[in-house]
């Protein structure tokens, strides 16, 4: 049954499936505060003791020491398995049940995102011919279907990323923090704002609340993610605009935008694609138009901790990330600059994790 | 993934990551499967627990002897068929995982789980 919403969070059609939720929503925020230090401590401690008896050679300064030993070391770790059991369950757990419970309100999901279209057509843009292409077509994060294949992935991706934030971002509180801390142009003329690779909008329409005066679009991929992203705007009373299309080939006018942001969507496409994204995004600012990016750490040159490299790896392989450690090995600042931006630090985010750049297009 | 130009209609199931056999990272597979055991488990407790909370408070709102009305209680068939349904697939959620993967030697283990090759 329809249970209606917490917040602006759905809630899970029934108390079984929201009570089980809420458990595993725990055990997540269990297994990542507590658990991933412990692996980190355990496997930083181990590495160091093999660095000293010249198990593993130091590297030279400047050099990391190679992911595979690391992974040795690491693995001779009781807790490394079960912290690797424990984040993979949850996962399934997560992502089995979100879905099991929201495909029994399936038919009334899919009526209220058409009737939004219905209502508001001129604030919804897909092209029945687009095909998207196999590189996007994957169960990024093991979500079933992916961004691209569900046609109910919209809400299930809601309800298990409300998960994976740790009961943090329930109100959109993630997004409404980096929405503020995205860059304004110089010159403060902002008529026309850009959220690529939105996924639902949760950011995209805290950009229209910050800046109402401006057209604001959020353009993804995945038309589950769009058709939601719009439902949910149009729901809310947000006047936001939504666009299925590729970052890569958005159709927008050249000097089109004044600000676009950019949200963890880089580490998500191979590097060749993150190449074209960059040039698209050039070509569609307006000089003196700024890039707000957060994002994987890149470009490794030792700031990136062991136990974090372990995870990254990890992740990538057991949390289908296929295209996460190349671009966490790429120069992604110099790849900006190679495509013409002015490359500076970001305002931080309260996630540490993530790198915030600001790429200004020369005016 | 879903067959392309079916996108209104929603499947009940759906997934390749979180189907198959999964994914194991012990050396006895048996230590996968006890905590993947005791996760449903804990999960199962927490929703029950949850349950008789908000019944118990339900209840007293309408002055209903709860205890007593319980232990009173005793199920007709189609009650007693109805709960063992329910507990074949409790049991399924917890003790699953011992027949998806009946063995560690899984194709594609060591490429996909433990990234040491």
């Amino acid at each position: 049954m329809e249970r209606g919403h917490i917040g602006i969070l759905p809630r899970p059609t029934s108390l079984a499936d929201e009570s089980y939720l809420e458990f595993v929503t725990t055990f997540r925020k269990f297994a990542i505060q507590q658990g991933f230090p412990t692996l980190a401590m355990t496997g930083e401690a181990a590495l160091e003791k093999a660095l000293e008896s010249g198990q593993v050679a130091r590297p030279a300064e400047g050099e990391s020491v190679p992911l595979g030993e690391i992974r040795k070391v690491f693995s001779k770790i009781p807790f490394v398995p079960t912290w690797q059991r424990f984040v993979r369950s949850q996962q399934e757990m997560m992502w089995r049940r979100t879905r099991e419970s929201f495909v029994k309100t399936a038919d009334k999901t899919m009526a209220d995102m058409a009737a939004a279209e219905a209502s508001h057509p001129e604030r919804i843009d897909i092209d029945p011919d687009f095909v998207p292409p196999d590189y996007t077509r994957c169960e990024i994060h093991c979500q079933p279907g992916g961004y691209t294949d569900d046609p109910l992935g919209g809400l299930v991706y809601h309800y298990g990323t409300k998960i994976f934030y740790e009961g943090f971002n329930d109100q959109d509180e993630v997004h409404v923090e980096l929405a503020e801390r995205t860059t304004v142009p110089d010159d403060g003329k902002i008529e026309r704002i850009l959220d690529i690779g939105c996924s639902i909008g949760q950011a995209t329409t805290v950009l229209k609340d910050l800046y109402p005066d401006a057209e604001v679009t959020g353009l993804d991929v995945g038309l589950p993610m769009i058709r939601y992203a719009h439902m949910r705007a149009v729901q809310r009373g947000k006047d936001v605009h939504f666009k299925q299309a590729l970052a890569e080939d958005t159709g927008y006018p050249d000097d089109h935008f004044d600000m676009v942001l950019s949200y963890i969507i880089f580490h998500e496409v191979p590097v060749k694609k993150m190449r074209e994204i960059i040039a698209e995004t050039f070509r569609i600012l307006r000089p003196g138009g700024k890039f707000s990016i957060y994002e994987f750490p890149s470009n490794d040159k030792g700031q990136v901790s062991a136990s974090q490299r372990f995870m990254i790896d990890y992740d990538s392989k057991n949390n289908n990330e296929p295209y996460s450690p190349a671009f966490v090995a790429s120069d992604f600042k110099g790849i900006l600059e190679e495509g013409g931006f002015v490359v500076e630090p970001g305002p931080a985010l309260s996630n540490d994790f993530l790198q915030s750049l600001v790429a200004t297009k020369p005016a | 993934m879903n067959a392309p130009g079916s996108m209104n209609e929603v499947p009940e199931t759906l997934g390749e990551e979180i189907g198959g056999n999964g994914r194991v990272y012990f050396e006895n597979v048996v230590i996968d499967n006890l905590i993947d055991a005791l996760l449903e488990l804990s999960g199962a407790v927490w929703t029950h627990h949850d349950r008789v909370l908000v019944l118990e408070k339900v209840l007293a709102a309408k002055g209903i002897d709860v205890s007593d009305a319980i232990e009173a209680h005793l199920p007709d068939d189609a009650e007693i068929a109805a709960r063992a349904a329910e507990r074949d697939a409790y049991v399924q959620r917890i003790f699953g995982s011992f027949i998806r993967r009946p063995t560690g030697d899984l194709p594609g283990r060591q490429a996909e789980s433990q990234g040491d090759n």
